[in-house]
């Protein structure tokens, strides 16, 4: 009783401590925005109204923006609209809640994140466990490897142009871009290239961690027992390196949303990406900000909800031990 | 082959971008990013190998002077991010206890965190980005990956006879790490320089592409999303483009690993 007593305050720590820290990450990334568009040399005011504008007109945009008051008064006023999830009106929007922009281009961007992580994950494995079962032969295992390792390398901004134009301009096999008719299609081909290099980093840590398992006992005993190998290996291999591949998945988050952003502007999808663009074109201070803070509140949920998916299928994940 | 020959083969293909970006801005008749809308997209020809761009721009000069830009960029901020971390994480792994777990822990959400958003929020600050402020904002970010190396691998150092004998001669904390410690370093840490020189091409290119480029125009990225614009009509203003960039990050990954056989 005590044990677990212990455990669950254990538990709670740790799940303390992680919620604590995805909450920094936020507010730093947040606090970062703030205090770079009104510390950095030049005024925030006229980089919104251009050079020609006039006094009066200036003083109208500062007093908006509250720029006007003291800068550690702005700051709490920044946190506390952070906090009640309300930064004001979109300033090129007047009327429009900046926060109902960022919920509204959410959802699209998390939908494309989701998929992309999906389908990435799936191929990696499926390429790791081809490299690792005796399915194939020598050589072409090994090919799948440098395909990996290739894969991992190439640049999305230089491919992603290019296979568009194979599939989409010649092959017509796909949506082109800005396609507003391309619907499921077009979110399943976005998704697609935004999870090639996601997909090549899961198969080679994957294929690493299985090569590190493939001589474990219980593996020979499974097959001892009569299992087939895809049984031994999916089964009884796979969950053992669930561990890495929710850690690799992890670290490339920050990667896919960048590409994200990419791919949204170039298909011309509506977005996150594509609202923080727009924002910024336009000098739009409380959508940009509030922006890029829900690029962050993405970035750590989806982080959480991976540590959280490995405790699930991994016990010894779970309290930390 | 000898090592030697090896270092320089993997050192030729970041020579070969180079000294082709050079001749080829050395040979542009007009100085990169001219507009001459009566030759808008024309197609590859003798006298324009590369063909031309919107407002018919010559893709030759305008691709070689944006690599050689980019390369430029790219180095100075993986040696900005090798200069500043290599002796932050192993002076951190030298003292051991909370310090080393802190930087271990702002190293792995410094890597796993989004760069780019990052990059697009302290940007937005200024009209148009400069390749010194794009600097500026890689270089927050590229330390992280020279210190997280140099922390493991000091790891395994800070056991070694050698170093324990210098302690026990009593020398300082910062001789150690100066003389004994970041020496036998450099060979993990170097091939680094490649991967993060690889990733600044792209992430300029990738910025420049969704219209956070410098204002001139003359960026890799710039030429891809004419590239996209046009893909229809001019499809090889997007291949020159994305073959630019790929072959400009894979010969910094090649380099990097030169860079690694030379130090150890």
């Amino acid at each position: 009783m005590r044990r677990a007593g212990a455990d669950a305050a254990r538990i709670a720590r740790a799940l303390l401590a992680r919620a604590t820290e995805s909450l920094l990450v936020v507010v730093a990334l947040a606090s970062l925005v703030f205090f770079a568009l009104r510390l950095l040399p030049g005024d925030p005011a006229r980089l919104v109204l251009g050079d020609e504008a006039g006094p009066a007109e200036l003083a109208r945009v500062r007093a908006a923006l509250h720029l006007d008051e003291p800068l550690l008064t702005q700051y709490a006023r920044f946190l506390r609209g952070l906090a009640t999830f309300d930064l004001g009106d979109s300033f090129r929007r007047p009327g429009v809640h900046a926060m109902a922009r960022v919920g509204d281009a959410l959802i699209p961007t998390s939908e494309l994140a989701a998929v992309a992580v999906a389908l990435g994950a799936a191929a990696g494995v499926t390429a790791a466990v081809a490299a690792s079962g005796p399915w194939l032969p020598l050589r072409a295992r090994a090919w799948v490897e440098r395909v990996l390792v290739g894969l991992a390398a190439a640049p999305l901004v230089a491919f992603a142009p290019v296979v568009t134009w194979a599939l989409a301009a010649r092959a017509r096999l796909v949506p082109l871009p800005g396609d507003p008719d391309s619907g499921a299609a077009g979110l399943v081909f976005a998704s697609a290239l935004l999870a090639i290099p996601l997909a090549a980093h899961v198969g080679r840590i994957a294929r690493a961690a299985l090569a590190e398992v493939a001589r474990a006992p219980f593996l020979s005993v499974a097959s001892a027992k009569g299992a087939a190998p895809w049984r031994v290996w999916l089964v009884h291999a796979l969950p053992t390196v669930v561990g890495p591949i929710v850690t690799v998945v992890a670290t490339q988050l920050g990667a896919l949303l960048g590409g994200a952003v990419v791919l949204e502007r170039m298909f011309e999808r509506w977005g996150l990406g594509t609202l923080i663009l727009e924002a910024y074109a336009a000098r739009d201070l409380p959508v940009l900000e509030g922006a890029v803070v829900a690029a962050g509140l993405l970035f750590v949920g989806a982080q959480a909800l991976g540590s959280a998916a490995h405790a699930a299928i991994d016990p010894r994940a779970r309290a930390g031990r | 082959m000898t090592p030697r020959a090896r270092r320089l083969l993997e050192l030729l293909p970041l020579a070969v971008v180079v000294g082709a970006s050079a001749v080829g801005a050395a040979l542009a008749s007009e100085p990169a990013g001219r507009l001459e809308p009566a030759r808008a997209w024309c197609s590859p020809s003798s006298a324009r190998p590369l063909g031309c761009g919107e407002a018919g721009v010559d893709l030759t000069s305008l691709v070689a002077t944006a690599e050689l830009r980019a390369v430029a960029l790219a180095v100075v901020v993986a040696l900005v991010g090798f200069v500043v971390g290599t002796p932050l994480g192993a002076a951190a792994a030298l003292a051991r206890g909370r310090l080393e777990r802190a930087v271990e822990r702002a190293c792995d959400l410094v890597q796993a965190f989004p760069s780019f958003i990052l990059a697009l929020a302290v940007l937005s600050a200024v009209r148009a980005p400069s390749r010194v402020h794009l600097g500026a904002v890689f270089a927050l970010t590229a330390w992280a990956p020279f210190a997280r190396l140099a922390l493991a691998q000091t790891r395994v150092l800070r056991e070694a006879a050698f170093v324990e004998a210098a302690v026990a001669l009593g020398r300082g904390r910062a001789g150690v790490l100066a003389r004994h410690v970041v020496p036998n370093l450099l060979g993990v840490v170097a091939v680094q320089l490649g991967s993060t020189g690889a990733a600044i091409v792209v992430s300029e290119a990738a910025l420049a592409f969704v219209g956070l480029g410098p204002r001139d125009g003359v960026s890799l990225g710039g030429v891809l999303d004419q590239g996209v614009a046009a893909m229809l009509r001019a499809p090889h203003v997007l291949v020159v483009g994305a073959l630019a960039v790929f072959a400009t990050s894979a010969a910094m990954l090649v380099a990097g690993r030169a860079a690694e056989r030379r130090a150890r």
